[in-house]
């Protein structure tokens, strides 16, 4: 049993909205734990940051204006990681199916015999030269 | 307040039961439970507060329903005996902060177990506390009552948890219950 109000809604909701919205929540439960995990108070991270225990209460009261790099430094005091990509290796790409390969062929023409047209509408020129590569 | 009925929101999520609150009788077949006529409120596209229903459903729905259940930390704002979604910013740093403190709608709710949640009506805050929101003001003391007595039947065994922690029944089994 679902409700329709709350489907329409999400239906229409932007794909943004939704992945920060999932993040937020991730990250929110992700930072607790770890707080409450290893006993880790405000001015207990302060002294580990060697900052002042004002600073932190900004960090973590949503005062501060988070950079990837300020996440970093927290992630490293924390000892545990606040964000993770997953890996994506990078592969050679293998296609099945029969194989293929390249070959080159040089013509050499033969400039002492006539040549008879094959096809009455192939317009030849009479004085062709022989290529400057060819031997 | 007069007879109220307890009727399933939301069970398809994998962790967590919503459940909802009717005012009027099981009759009215159209009625709308108290969460429906707050979401309904901005269900329009063009709202304002449009994205902010749709933020406050992934984290009930995704978050809470599908990944964690209910636990602690989406229910840390008391209002007295009620709870309200979104959780607070607390220990979060600025860009998760968006939800908790500058979020505008507030959703009241009270959590049974970590697997069933009652969801109540809720409105725009828009003044420092609940009470001073002329769209809150009403709901907040709603919840309370709500809460009160859905407390207040549970103590009584009139609502029973079902053997799986999924469910809520009545003592004649019916998921439908009235209060």
């Amino acid at each position: 049993m679902k409700s329709r109000i709350a489907e329409n809604i999400l239906r229409n909701t932007s794909e943004e909205t939704k992945i920060f919205t999932k993040k937020y929540a991730d990250l929110v439960i992700r930072i607790n734990d770890v707080l409450r995990r290893k006993g880790i108070t405000q001015s207990k991270l302060a002294n580990m940051m060697k900052k002042q225990p004002s600073e932190i209460h900004k960090w973590l009261s949503g005062d501060h204006n988070f950079t990837l790099k300020s996440l970093a430094k927290l992630e490293a005091e924390l000892g545990e990681e606040l964000f993770e990509i997953p890996p994506k290796s990078i592969r050679p790409i293998f296609y099945e199916g029969p194989e293929y390969s390249v070959r080159t062929f040089v013509v050499y023409k033969d400039s002492t015999k006539e040549s008879t047209p094959v096809s009455s509408n192939w317009n030849l020129t009479t004085n062709s030269k022989v290529l400057s590569n060819v031997c | 307040m007069t007879n109220f009925v307890l009727c399933i929101w939301n069970d398809e999520c994998e962790f967590c039961t919503f459940y909802s609150v009717t005012k009027s009788h099981l009759e009215e077949e159209d009625s709308l439970c108290e969460t429906d006529k707050f979401f309904i409120r901005f269900e329009n596209p063009t709202n304002e507060y449009f994205d902010a229903a749709g933020q406050l459903l992934i984290i009930l729905l995704e978050s809470i329903g599908n990944k964690y259940g209910a636990i602690d930390d989406f229910f840390d704002r008391n209002k007295n005996c009620a709870t309200a979604l979104p959780p607070k910013p607390k220990k979060s740093p600025k860009e998760i902060a968006i939800l908790g403190s500058q979020f505008p709608l507030r959703l009241y709710c009270h959590r049974i177990t970590p697997h069933i949640v009652i969801l109540f009506n809720g409105g725009i805050k828009d003044a420092r506390t609940d009470q001073l929101c002329p769209d809150l003001s009403l709901k907040f003391i709603e919840a309370q009552q709500f809460v009160d007595l859905i407390e207040r039947a549970i103590r009584n065994k009139e609502i029973i948890v079902s053997k799986n922690g999924r469910y809520l029944n009545d003592q004649s089994g019916s998921q439908d219950i009235i209060i």
